[in-house]
C-alpha cells in the first residue's frame, strides 16, 4: 500500500514521478488512461471510456487494467470505479463490424439484447440493413462509418473487422542511406500497421513524417496524404523524395494552386473544404485513385467536412498523426470513430529525454501598458480589446531587447496582427512572412533563414504549421489566437527541433498585464506547464534593465 | 432471531404436568418463569400494560393483532407448520402433523426439523397442548385455515364436512351410491363414510383406478390450489363422473371444490408442495483477502467522513430552504448532488444520514433552512475513526430509509429526502439481519445478494413482504401468499440498499462485512455499556486503517498543488481559501487562480503570510509563477478602496481614476469624480465591489474608520437540535429486570384470582348496584351472549364518569368494543368494554 498511484474519485490517476515504481506504473497505465498532465511532481493521467476503449482495441483486458489500479495505487481504489471500469470495458466488442461472404458488410452482436437495444434507436435505423439471424443485422456499405459513428455515441462502440482494400499498388520503400526510424517511430509504424487504422500521437518535432513515410512503405500502395497548407504540403514533398524511394514525378500535390493526382498525392484540408454553390467540388479527389492508404497530418486539426468526407472511408486505411488528441471543438469521439483508435503514444518529456527534441526554457514577459494606452484600453470595445493590448509599443520595445540579447542566434518572431508584424520587421529590420506572401517567397526566406543568411524572422500564423525550421533556438511570440492552447504547443514547437550544437532553445512569450491578453497567456501557458515545461514570468522593466545597452 | 432461538425448556415442564390442560391460559400455568419470560420477549406485544394474570395475558396471546405479529415473525418452515396444523384436525397429535409435513414417503430433512417448528409454536404460545393433543391457538387457525376468501397457501380445500354442509339428503344418497358406500340417512354418518373414504388411500386409488382420464387431469389441475373451479350448469362427463362421487363438492351454482381429504390423498398427504424445513445457504460468492476487505472499507469510510464534511460546509452559508411539507425539494437534492458529484439517490442517502446523525436539522426560522446542528461542530473535533462509528450506529438504528427519496407514496406524492414518511420500521431489523447474514460468512467473503434475499424471504416470509408502502399491514398479511417476495417488495429494497449503503459507507468492502463493521455489529444487541465497548471496539479497528493526515503538498508549475494523501485540518483549511479544489478522492488537487489567491488576501491574509504558508507546507521548492501569481495579485489588492458608508471610491492613482470613469461598464455605478483620487458611487458598496472587479480591478472594501473590511467565510448553525430517534415497531424487547417484575406481577394477578377461596355468600347485587366482574369474565360473557344472541345485564360508566345498568344483546366483540342492541336505549350502540363494570347473564331472557 505505498505505490505511486492515486485514483481520485473523478477518474482521475495521480503518478508521483518521483516514486521507485513510477516507471513501471507509467508503462502500466498508458495503455488505458490519458495523460493528461505532465508537470514536475505529479502527472495526471484521465480514464475516460474512449481510452479503455482504446485499451480494448490495442487488446487489454478488463482484468489487467484493474490489476494495474489496484497494484500500484496508494489508497483502497473504490470499488465502484472498478466495476465502472470493468463494465465499460465490456461495451466494447459486443458489436463487431465484418464481411460476410453472402451479405457483404454486416454487424453482428454476442449479446442479442445490446443488438435490439441499439436497432431501436431512430438514428440506427436508417444505416442498416436487413436482419440476416436473431444476432447478425446487415449493415449499408456506404455507413459503414456513419454506424460507427452512432454506435460510439450510444455508447455501445462497434469493432471494425471488415478489413480494408489493398488499393493499387506501388512501390515505396524506405531509402534509409545514412538515417534510420529512431525506435519510436518504428513502434509507432509497426501499432499502426497491426491496427489496420488509427492515431500516432506524437510530440512536434519528434519526426512524425517520417512516421507517415514508415507506413507508405509498409502499405507499398498509392497514397493520399492530407496537410493543413501549402507550405506543409511542400514539406512533406521534400521530405518524402529525400527519405524513400519516391521521385519528384510521382508526387503530387493538391492545393489552390496545382491540382495534380499522382500514386502519392499530398492535398490541403483547405482546398477539400472549399465549397461552391453548396458543393464540395474537390471531394472526388478521394475517389480518382484507389487509395490504399490515407495519411491525415495534425488529426486534431481535422475539419468537421472531411469528417464526413471520412465516415465513407472505412474500407480504406487511414493513420493520423497528431502531437495531442486534445480538440478545442471536442470531437475527440469522431477521431476514435472515424479514423480509429490511438494506437502509438509518447510523452514529449520521454522523448526529449532522449535527445531527440531540445530541452527548452519557457519565459513569459509581462509588460505594462502606458497611461493612455491604459485608459484607450478601458474604452476600447470588447472585440477589439485583445487587439489592443496584444499591440501595445511596449511590446516592441521588449522584443527588440529580446532579439538584441540574443543577436547571433536564429529568431523567430511570432504573431497575430499583420500591422504589428509590419512594424516589428521594419524596426528589427527583419522579413515578414504573411499571408499575402507568396509561396515561392516564403520557401525563399525559409531557405534563407534556415541557411543562416537571414537570423530574424517575422512570420504570422501562416507558419503555425508543419515548416521545418531547424536551426531556430529562440522564438518570440508576441501576439497569438486568444486562447488557443495547441497553437501555442505548436509554436513552441517551432523551436523544439534538436539544435546541431545542442544547445538551448527559448519560448518567450510577451504579454500585456492586467488585460485579457494575461487571461489568454495563462490559458495557454498552462498547456505547456502540463506538458512539463515550467515557465518563469519576469517583468519588462526588469528585462529591459538588465539588457540596456546604454545605461 | 430465526429459528436457532428454540426453547426446549417448555417442552420440558409441559410433560411434567399431571393433567393436560384444557386451555391456553392453564397451559401457560404449567410453563415455568424462564419459558414465560421467553414468550414474553418473543411477544413484547403481550406485556403492554402488563397483564393481570395468566389469563389475561393468554386472552392476550390470542387476540388477533398479537397473532398477526407474531405469525409474521416464523420463519417459513415453521409458519408451513402452523399451516399445516391449520389444516389438520383440532386438536392433531403430533403424528397426524408429521404425516402432513412429510407426506406418505416420508421426509428425513424434515421429521429432524419438526420438533424445533413445533416447539418454537409452543414457545411463542400459538400452540399448547400435549404431543397427541397439539392445538393452534383459534385465532391462528381461522388466520391460516383456508377458507374461501383467503385461500390457504398449502392449496387446499375445506374439509368433507365443511364442503357439504346444507346438502340435501337426497343429493347425498347419490353420492353415498356413486362412491360404492352404504346409504345412510344421517348427514354426520354420511361425512364420516366419505372421508374415510377419501382418507383411505387404498380404497381411495381403487375408486380413482375407474376414473376417466379426463376426469384425473381436472383432479391434477385442482391438486396444489387453488381447489375451486368452475363448471357450467351441465358439465361435461368427467367433471361429473367427480361431482357425482363428491370428489368435486358444489361451493355455489357454478362453482365446486375438491375437499381436502381428496386432495390430501392425491398428495400423497402432504400439506405442502415444497416444505422448505432449511433455510437457502448464504454462500461465499467472491472471496477476497480480509485485508483487501478491510482497507476498502476503511478507503471508503474516510471518503464517507469527506462526504458528509463537505455537503455540511456546501450548507455554511445556509443551506437549502425547507419545503412547507417538510424535506428537501427535489431542485435542491440535484443541486446538491452535483456539488458532491454524485447520483441523486447517494446524495440523498449522504443527506439523510447526516440528518440521523443529528449533524443537521432545520433552523425553526420564519423561513426555514437547513444548516449544520451544533453537534456537527463537536463531531468535527473527534477523530476519524469516531466520526465514522457516530454515522455507522445512527445508520444501523436508523428507520429513516434513504432508499425511497424519489419514489411515490400511496397517494403518488414524492418522498422528499429529509422529509416525513420516511420511517420504515422493519428497516433497522432488516439491516441487521442483512449485516448478520454478512457475518455469518468468512472473513472477506462476499456473498450473492440474490441469496440474501432469498435467505431473507425464508427467515420472515410474511413479514415486509406486503406492499411497497411499507406500513406494516396487521389486516390480511397473515393469509397473504407466503411464496411472495418479489425483488420488488419493500424488505427486499431494504436489504438491496443496506448492502449499497453498507459499502457506501465502509462497513462493507468490496461485498464482504469488514472487521470493524463486524465489531460493529456487535452494538445494539446488549446493555449500554456492552454496545459502547463494541463501539469503541470497531473504532479501534479502524484507526489505524484510516490514512494519517499529512502536512505537506506538492506545488506544481502549472499552479496546482497536490495533497497525496488526507490533511491536517488547519492546512486543508488555509488551502480551502486560498485554492480551488479541482479534484477529490484518495487525495485533493487544488488549484491556485487570481480569484482564489485575492480570496485568501480578502480573508485578512497578507501577501508574506501566504509565501511562508506555502513554503512551510510544500514538499517542492515554491515554483516561480505560483510565487509571481501572489505577489501579482497582492500588488493589486487593496489599491482600491470602496467605502461603505456613502460608497465611495479613493486611489492614488488618478490615473486610474480616470480609467473607471471612461470605462463604459463603470456607468451602471453612477460614478462621479469627487476628488483627483476619490470617486463617489450612486451604487452600493457591494455592487460597486463587483463592477470595479467585473472590470479587472481588485478593490479593497473600507469601513467608516478607514480601514480594510474583511470578509471571511462563517459557517451558519442551527440552534441546539437532537438526531430524530428512530421509530421502531411496537414496544421495545424487555430487559429482564422488566421481565422478572412483570412475571411477578402476573403471578401474583393469577394467584389473586386462581385461589381456592371460602365461597362468600354471593349477595345477589341489591337492586342499583353495578354488577361487578373481572375484566376477563365480562369479555367471556359478553362474548358468549353474542355467540348465543342472549341478552345480558351489564354496569356501565359513560365518558363523564355516571354510573347506569343496561340491558343489551351484544352482536359483536372486537377492538375492545361491543357492539349490542341496547334493550335500556331500543337502538344499537357500541361500548367500550374498559367501561363496563361488570356483567350478569339475565335469569330469564326475555
Amino acid at each position: 500500500m505505498n505505490g505511486p498511484l492515486i485514483v481520485q474519485s473523478d477518474k482521475t490517476l495521480l503518478l508521483e514521478v518521483d516514486h521507485e515504481r513510477a516507471d513501471d506504473c507509467r508503462r502500466a497505465i498508458a495503455p488505458f488512461a490519458e495523460l493528461e498532465r505532465a508537470p514536475e511532481h505529479i502527472h495526471t493521467y484521465r480514464v475516460t471510456p474512449l481510452g479503455l476503449w482504446n485499451a480494448r482495441a490495442a487488446g487489454h483486458d478488463a482484468e489487467q487494467v484493474v490489476d494495474a489500479l489496484v497494484e500500484f495505487s496508494r489508497y483502497p481504489v473504490p470499488h465502484a470505479l472498478l466495476v465502472d471500469v470493468a463494465e465499460t470495458m465490456a461495451r466494447y466488442g459486443r458489436l463487431t463490424l465484418s464481411k460476410h461472404p453472402v451479405h457483404g458488410l454486416v454487424l453482428t452482436s454476442t449479446d442479442r439484447p445490446v443488438l435490439e437495444e441499439i436497432l431501436r434507436s431512430k438514428k440506427v435505423q436508417p444505416l442498416v440493413g436487413a436482419r440476416i439471424d436473431a444476432d447478425t443485422v446487415a449493415v449499408h456499405p456506404s455507413e459503414r462509418g456513419q454506424i460507427k459513428q452512432t454506435l460510439l455515441k450510444l455508447g455501445w462502440p462497434a469493432e471494425d473487422l471488415a478489413g480494408y482494400v489493398d488499393g493499387e499498388a506501388h512501390a515505396i520503400d524506405l531509402a534509409e542511406d545514412g538515417w534510420a526510424l529512431r525506435p519510436y517511430q518504428k513502434q509507432a509504424v509497426e501499432g499502426f500497421w497491426h491496427g489496420g487504422s488509427g492515431v500516432v500521437v506524437l510530440p512536434c518535432g519528434a519526426g512524425k513524417t517520417l512516421v507517415g513515410a514508415g507506413a507508405m512503405a509498409q502499405a507499398k500502395a498509392t497514397t493520399l496524404i492530407l496537410v493543413t497548407n501549402t507550405v506543409s504540403a511542400r514539406q512533406w514533398k521534400h521530405e518524402l523524395v529525400k527519405r524513400t524511394s519516391l521521385t519528384e514525378d510521382e508526387i503530387g500535390e493538391y492545393s489552390g494552386t496545382r491540382k495534380e493526382i499522382r500514386p502519392v498525392t499530398i492535398a490541403t484540408y483547405q482546398v477539400l473544404t472549399t465549397k461552391r454553390k453548396g458543393i464540395y467540388p474537390h471531394l472526388e479527389l478521394f475517389d480518382s485513385r484507389d487509395w490504399g492508404l490515407i495519411v491525415y497530418d495534425e488529426v486534431h486539426l481535422l475539419p468537421a467536412p472531411v469528417f464526413k468526407f471520412t465516415a465513407d472511408l472505412q474500407a480504406r486505411r487511414r493513420l493520423g498523426l497528431t502531437a495531442t488528441l486534445v480538440r478545442e471543438d471536442g470531437r475527440e469521439s469522431d477521431v476514435f470513430s472515424l479514423i480509429g483508435p490511438k494506437r502509438f503514444d509518447a510523452p514529449w518529456k520521454e522523448i526529449e529525454a532522449q535527445g531527440y527534441i531540445a530541452p527548452a526554457d519557457c519565459v513569459e514577459v509581462r509588460v505594462n501598458l502606458t497611461e493612455s494606452e491604459r485608459l484607450a484600453y478601458a474604452t476600447a470595445e470588447t472585440e477589439e480589446k485583445y487587439r489592443f493590448c496584444a499591440t501595445t509599443a511596449t511590446k516592441r520595445k521588449v522584443t527588440e531587447a529580446l532579439v538584441r540579447k540574443f543577436a547571433g542566434q536564429q529568431i523567430l518572431v511570432i504573431g497575430q496582427y499583420i500591422d504589428q508584424l509590419d512594424e516589428l520587421g521594419e524596426h528589427l529590420d527583419a522579413p515578414v512572412i504573411k499571408g499575402e506572401t507568396s509561396n515561392a517567397q516564403r520557401e525563399k526566406l525559409f531557405d534563407a533563414f534556415r541557411q543562416g543568411e537571414i537570423s530574424v524572422l517575422v512570420v504570422s500564423k501562416v507558419a503555425n504549421f508543419s515548416i521545418d525550421l531547424p536551426e531556430a533556438t529562440v522564438a518570440i511570440q508576441v501576439s497569438g489566437t486568444f486562447g488557443s492552447r495547441q497553437e501555442e504547443a505548436q509554436r513552441l514547437g517551432r523551436v523544439l527541433r534538436p539544435k546541431a550544437d545542442g544547445h538551448q532553445a527559448h519560448f518567450y512569450s510577451v504579454v500585456a498585464r492586467d488585460t485579457i491578453d494575461q487571461d489568454f497567456a495563462a490559458h495557454r501557458q498552462r498547456f505547456l506547464a502540463e506538458q512539463g515545461y515550467a515557465y518563469r514570468i519576469v517583468d519588462a522593466d526588469e528585462l529591459m534593465a538588465a539588457d540596456d545597452p546604454t545605461p | 432471531m430465526g429459528t436457532g432461538e428454540r426453547n426446549q425448556e417448555a417442552h420440558v415442564s409441559e410433560g411434567s404436568a399431571a393433567t393436560p390442560p384444557r386451555t391456553l391460559a392453564e397451559a401457560l400455568r404449567t410453563r415455568g418463569d424462564a419459558s414465560l419470560a421467553a414468550l414474553l420477549r418473543a411477544r413484547p406485544d403481550l406485556l403492554s400494560p402488563v397483564p393481570n394474570d395468566l389469563s389475561q395475558l393468554a386472552t392476550r396471546a390470542a387476540t388477533r393483532a398479537s397473532v398477526v405479529r407474531a405469525l409474521e415473525r416464523l420463519d417459513r418452515f415453521t409458519l408451513q407448520t402452523a399451516e399445516a396444523l391449520a389444516v389438520a384436525p383440532d386438536p392433531a397429535p403430533y403424528e397426524a402433523l408429521r404425516a402432513l409435513m412429510t407426506g406418505d414417503d416420508g421426509d428425513p430433512a424434515v421429521e429432524a426439523a419438526l420438533p424445533g417448528a413445533v416447539a418454537t409454536l409452543r414457545d411463542q404460545a400459538l400452540l399448547w397442548g400435549a404431543d397427541d393433543r397439539l392445538r393452534l391457538v383459534r385465532t391462528a387457525r381461522e388466520l391460516l385455515a383456508p377458507s374461501p376468501a383467503h385461500p390457504s397457501p398449502t392449496g387446499l380445500g375445506p374439509t368433507v364436512a365443511e364442503a357439504t354442509a346444507g346438502m340435501s339428503p337426497g343429493r347425498w344418497q347419490e353420492t353415498l351410491a356413486a362412491a360404492g358406500l352404504p346409504p345412510t340417512h344421517d348427514p354426520v354418518s354420511a361425512v364420516t363414510a366419505l372421508a374415510a373414504l377419501f382418507s383411505d388411500r387404498t380404497r381411495m386409488s381403487a375408486l380413482l383406478d375407474t376414473a376417466p382420464p379426463e376426469a384425473l387431469m381436472v383432479l391434477e389441475r385442482l391438486v396444489w390450489g387453488p381447489p375451486y373451479g368452475e363448471v357450467t350448469p351441465d358439465p361435461a362427463p368427467p367433471v361429473r363422473w367427480l361431482r357425482d362421487r363428491g370428489l368435486l363438492l358444489p361451493t355455489s351454482l357454478r362453482t365446486v371444490v375438491l375437499p381436502r381429504e381428496a386432495a390430501l390423498h392425491l398428495r400423497a398427504g402432504r400439506a405442502h408442495r415444497v416444505p422448505e424445513p432449511v433455510p437457502p445457504a448464504v454462500v461465499p460468492a467472491h472471496e477476497y483477502s480480509p485485508q483487501v476487505v478491510d482497507s476498502t472499507a476503511a478507503g471508503q469510510a474516510y471518503t464517507a467522513l469527506a462526504t458528509v464534511e463537505e455537503l455540511l460546509k456546501d450548507w455554511n452559508e445556509g443551506g437549502p430552504a425547507v419545503l412547507r411539507s417538510g424535506g428537501l425539494s427535489v431542485r435542491d437534492l440535484k443541486r446538491t448532488a452535483t456539488a458532491l458529484d454524485m447520483p441523486e439517490h447517494t446524495a440523498a442517502f449522504w443527506v439523510e444520514l447526516a440528518y440521523g446523525a443529528g449533524l443537521l436539522a432545520s433552523d425553526g426560522e420564519a423561513s426555514e433552512r437547513y444548516a449544520a446542528t451544533p453537534a456537527y461542530d463537536e463531531w468535527l473535533e473527534l477523530p476519524p475513526q469516531e466520526q465514522w462509528t457516530r454515522l455507522a450506529t445512527a445508520w444501523l438504528h436508523a428507520t429513516r430509509t434513504a432508499g425511497l427519496v424519489g419514489s411515490q407514496d400511496a397517494k403518488g406524492r414524492i418522498l422528499a429526502a429529509l422529509g416525513p414518511d420516511l420511517d420504515r420500521s422493519a428497516a433497522p431489523e432488516v439491516r441487521r439481519r442483512v449485516l448478520a447474514l454478512l457475518a455469518g460468512l468468512p472473513e472477506g467473503a462476499a456473498p450473492a445478494p440474490d441469496q440474501v434475499l432469498a435467505r431473507l424471504r425464508w427467515e420472515r416470509p410474511l413479514r415486509g413482504a406486503g406492499a411497497a408502502s411499507g406500513s406494516t399491514s396487521t389486516s390480511a398479511s397473515a393469509s397473504a401468499s407466503a411464496s411472495a417476495g418479489t425483488p420488488g417488495d419493500l424488505r427486499s429494497r431494504i436489504a438491496l440498499w443496506t448492502l449499497t449503503e453498507a459499502e457506501l459507507l465502509g462497513v462493507t468492502g468490496r461485498g464482504a462485512l469488514s472487521s470493524h463493521g463486524r465489531a460493529l455489529l456487535a452494538a445494539g444487541q446488549g446493555t449500554d455499556a456492552e454496545e459502547a465497548t463494541a463501539v469503541a471496539r470497531a473504532a479501534a479497528l479502524l484507526a489505524p486503517l484510516i490514512p494519517e493526515p499529512l502536512d505537506h503538498v506538492l506545488l506544481q508549475a502549472d499552479l496546482t498543488a497536490v495533497a497525496p494523501g488526507p490533511l491536517r485540518r488547519p492546512l486543508a483549511d488555509t488551502l480551502d481559501v486560498l485554492a480551488d479544489v479541482e479534484s477529490k478522492g484518495g487525495a485533493t488537487v487544488y488549484r491556485f487562480t487570481p480569484a482564489s489567491v485575492r480570496r485568501a488576501l480578502d480573508a485578512g491574509r497578507a501577501a508574506s503570510d501566504l509565501h511562508a504558508f506555502l513554503a512551510e507546507h510544500s514538499r517542492t521548492p515554491v515554483p516561480q509563477p505560483l510565487s509571481y501569481l501572489i505577489d501579482d495579485v497582492a500588488r493589486k489588492h487593496g489599491h482600491l478602496r470602496v467605502g461603505a458608508a456613502s460608497a465611495y471610491v479613493r486611489c492614488d492613482d488618478d490615473a486610474m481614476l480616470g480609467e473607471i470613469l471612461a470605462d463604459k461598464r463603470s456607468q451602471g455605478l453612477g460614478l462621479r469624480r469627487l476628488a483627483p483620487t476619490v470617486l463617489a458611487a450612486q451604487a452600493d458598496p457591494a455592487a460597486l465591489l463587483e463592477g470595479l472587479r467585473g472590470m479587472g480591478f481588485a478593490p479593497a472594501a473600507e469601513s467608516a474608520a478607514g480601514d480594510v473590511l474583511i470578509t471571511r467565510a462563517h459557517a451558519y448553525r442551527t440552534p441546539p437540535r437532537t438526531a430524530p430517534a428512530p421509530v421502531p415497531e411496537g414496544p421495545p424487547t424487555p430487559d429482564d429486570t422488566l421481565l422478572s417484575a412483570a412475571l411477578r406481577a402476573i403471578r401474583a394477578g393469577d394467584m389473586a384470582s386462581t385461589a381456592v377461596r371460602k365461597e362468600a355468600p354471593a349477595a345477589a347485587p341489591s337492586p342499583g348496584e353495578l354488577p361487578r366482574t373481572t375484566s376477563a369474565e365480562t369479555l367471556a360473557t359478553v362474548q358468549a351472549a353474542a355467540l348465543t344472541g342472549s341478552a345480558v345485564w351489564i354496569g356501565y360508566v359513560n365518558a363523564d364518569g355516571a354510573a347506569s345498568q343496561r340491558v343489551i344483546a351484544p352482536v359483536r366483540v372486537e377492538g375492545g368494543f361491543v357492539t349490542a342492541y341496547d334493550h335500556t336505549a331500543d337502538e344499537v350502540r357500541t361500548y367500550p368494554l374498559h367501561r363496563i363494570t361488570g356483567v350478569a347473564e339475565l335469569a330469564d331472557s326475555p
